[in-house]
């Protein structure tokens, strides 16, 4: 069974410093990590994997060359493939055109089911997945909780969707595109101490356009269909610091203030 | 021997009922607290002992050794379970563990005297509940002091929160007992000084259970008069400016039981409530009211003559407050380590180490910049800082704080994290001439620099091991560097 994961490696926003004085993040020092949705698509990955000496598992992203030290940490997991495709003509592209230039490398890979997360960090457009679908005439499903590991080989996978107010457990063929969502709380291994420096440099390839052969116009910013107006940083109030003491008074302090605010 | 045989004459040296293979304690007896939380991940990478055993008396343990010694089978001494730097880990296929939980009578509270005799496995709260019944304290209060007993505290040079006051157990230890392999028990009479040849105390004292077992400890006791305490804290602009206080109080002659320096990070996690980002500084003067007044009246001129470092002073009732909820119960360590099943961190670890007054300001900011510079993982640090709390009449100590969200698998949380961390800050402090191991004692985890801690007076160190314990095995790879040992540091 081969598995193809679509990752993205994004800025942790949760680590952004908000500037009360300023309404400015501070992006400085900022890390780069997996999309937490698209870790559990791989740790999805590699639950289908253990016991199954058959399976492979190839993990795809697109961005910067920077991304390496990343993707080789993935693939000192228990992944057999990586796949960077980064070229400076595709700087700027919008998901369309990330769908399109994903597609057409995935459009050269023997899968039976992609895998990939159902939001990203950074954008949380969620275009993604679906567009892929589309231009790889796929069935995606988003918002998966839950994956039957008993039943999901190479035809065919059973999984659960939360919805507002029920969970709906889907059977689905494949081949298809999977997309995770954090909620299903699979979780990636840590690297074990002794593959730290493991060298995974021969599992490791990095394609550019010279490969995937668009025309100028088609990639970055020129062959995207939508473009980003405004970005402005939500203006956050610092709140009014109270300190009470652990007693009878601070006790009634805390209970009012909850009370005032709806939590009691 | 193999290990079904050693079980049954262990039985036959004690009773069935004193010898413990329930494979569960066995697996809590294989660490301690140095490797916190790969064991309450279920990882921990080190051989189990064979048995807790549980001596009735002076001359069971002597049996034990006897046996141990002969048969060349490992013994691990415990009593309170409270160490933090591998002390009580295992490294033998074949190991008793010797748990003092029996040897637990107070022999004798000898208030006239100012005195109190208990054996090892007295816990040191129970001690001090008694002696406070007739007003009295034992002046020792290490944070474990509601779990940990009186044979582990002696046997790990250990040292309390009131220690400027009243020092450390080395100056409360009056006498005792102790056995070593061969059976031999040794009685060190309780005098007030002598000059008798060398101070054989301290060949026991601190000894990490690498040359015998102490079985009863006299320790001092001192008057107790709390109404007279008195608090004193304050916001400084760092910390040499606080070190600077504290070296004036010392030098002055006054000995606050509490005198303490934190760095903005370690203030930020104990005063929440009034640290302003700002370093501490903070005292408590106790003992008889004319004592305590003088006290205070240094601490208040110390702070007078360096106000140019000092940003305001905080309210006493805060530092009472604090002081007053310090100290780890059994409660606080299995909820640590019932948090650590589930959560990838902890309340973070310690390296603790002493100089004198000019080289401490030193190494702390060394230590601090080439962790930053060259730590790896230094962005993991959700918290890195320290404080003086300790001080003497030419120095003082730096406990080195760090805490950490954990990005690895629990088996190599201490190489990834813990370990580096402490190499650095041995490192820098052997550098600029001061001691890595202030108060925790070295353990299996320091053991690697113990011939550079002690540079040529290692030649003492070894031929009291050599004498003592020829046969090697009392607590392998405590202290005691042991090429065998090193495929659990690496």
């Amino acid at each position: 069974m081969n598995i193809i994961c679509v990752v993205k490696i994004v800025p942790d926003v949760d680590s952004f410093a908000y500037d009360y004085e300023n309404n400015t993040l501070i992006r400085e020092n900022i890390r780069m990590i997996l999309n937490p949705d698209d870790a559990c698509a791989l740790a999805c990955a590699l639950k289908v994997k253990a016991g199954r000496p058959d399976c492979s598992i190839e993990v795809v992203t697109m961005g910067p060359k920077a991304v390496k030290p990343h993707m080789e940490d993935l693939l000192r997991l228990d992944a057999d493939r990586g796949t960077i495709i980064s070229d400076p003509a595709y700087r700027g592209s919008d998901t369309y055109v990330t769908s399109r230039i994903l597609a057409r490398y995935l459009s050269t890979r023997q899968f039976d089911v992609l895998l990939t997360g159902s939001h990203a960090l950074d954008g949380d457009t969620s275009h993604v997945p679906a567009q892929l679908g589309e231009e790889l005439d796929l069935e995606q499903m988003s918002g998966i909780t839950a994956v039957d590991f008993e039943r999901f080989d190479s035809r065919r996978a059973v999984f659960e969707v939360e919805y507002e107010s029920s969970v709906v457990t889907w059977e689905m063929a494949l081949p298809a595109i999977l997309s995770l969502d954090r909620e299903s709380g699979y979780t990636l291994p840590y690297v074990k101490y002794e593959d730290f420096q493991r060298d995974v440099s021969g599992k490791l390839t990095i394609i550019g356009n010279p490969e995937l052969g668009f025309e100028p116009g088609e990639v970055g910013s020129d062959g995207s269909l939508t473009e980003v107006v405004r970005t402005y940083t939500q203006r956050f109030e610092t709140r009014e610091r109270r300190i009470v003491r652990n007693d009878d008074a601070g006790i009634e302090d805390v209970f009012n203030f909850l009370l005032e605010k709806g939590f009691l | 021997m193999n290990s079904e045989t050693i079980l049954d004459e262990v039985q036959k040296l004690l009773t069935p009922e004193q010898v413990n293979t329930d494979r569960e304690d066995l697996y809590d007896a294989s660490a301690d607290r140095y490797k916190k939380y790969a064991k309450a991940r279920g990882v921990l990478d080190v051989p189990m002992p064979l048995a807790i055993v549980y001596p009735n008396s002076t001359d069971e343990v002597s049996r034990l050794l006897q046996f141990c010694n002969e048969n060349r089978i490992n013994v691990i001494p415990r009593a309170g379970k409270t160490a933090t730097e591998g002390g009580l880990e295992n490294w033998k296929e074949q190991t008793l563990v010797i748990d003092a939980l029996n040897l637990n009578k107070i022999i004798k509270l000898d208030t006239y005297n100012m005195q109190a005799t208990v054996q090892a496995g007295v816990a040191l709260q129970d001690l001090e509940d008694e002696l406070r019944k007739e007003g009295f304290t034992t002046g020792h209060s290490p944070q474990s002091k509601p779990v940990a007993k009186l044979g582990g505290l002696v046997a790990t040079r250990s040292i309390g929160q009131l220690s400027t006051l009243y020092g450390g157990i080395e100056d409360m230890v009056v006498g005792l007992e102790c056995v070593f392999p061969d059976g031999h028990i040794s009685r060190i009479k309780n005098v007030s000084r002598r000059s008798g040849g060398p101070d054989i105390r301290h060949i026991a004292i601190g000894n990490e259970g690498t040359l015998c077992y102490i079985t009863e400890v006299t320790v001092k006791c001192f008057k107790f008069y709390p109404e007279n305490n008195r608090f004193f804290g304050y916001l400084v602009k760092d910390v040499e400016s606080g070190i600077k206080v504290l070296r004036e109080v010392m030098a002055n002659g006054f000995r606050p039981s509490v005198a303490r320096t934190y760095s903005e990070e370690d203030a930020a996690q104990h005063f929440y409530h009034f640290h302003k980002n700002k370093c501490v500084l903070l005292f408590m003067a106790e003992g008889p009211e004319g004592i305590v007044d003088a006290t205070c009246r240094g601490i208040e001129a110390a702070a007078e003559k360096f106000k140019d470092g000092i940003l305001e002073q905080v309210d006493s009732k805060y530092i009472e407050d604090w002081f007053n909820n310090l100290n780890w119960s059994q409660q606080d360590i299995d909820d640590e380590y019932e948090g650590m099943k589930e959560h990838d961190s902890h309340a973070g670890f310690t390296t603790e180490i002493s100089a004198d007054w000019e080289t401490i300001p030193k190494i702390y900011n060394s230590v601090i910049r080439r962790i930053r510079d060259e730590y790896p993982r230094a962005h993991e640090l959700t918290m890195l800082g320290g404080h003086s709390s300790h001080s003497y009449i030419n120095g003082t100590n730096m406990y080195f704080v760090y805490n950490y969200d954990i990005h690895c698998a629990p088996e190599d949380e201490m190489r990834v994290y813990h370990h580096p961390l402490q190499k650095l800050i041995v490192e820098e402090t052997l550098k600029f001439g001061g001691s890595m191991c202030h108060h925790h004692g070295i353990g299996k985890f320091r053991s690697e620099w113990t011939k550079d801690e002690h540079g040529s007076a290692y030649y003492m160190l070894a031929k009291l091991k050599e004498a003592f314990d020829p046969n090697g095995i009392m607590n392998f790879g405590t202290i005691f560097p042991q090429e065998e040992g090193r495929k659990y540091l690496s």
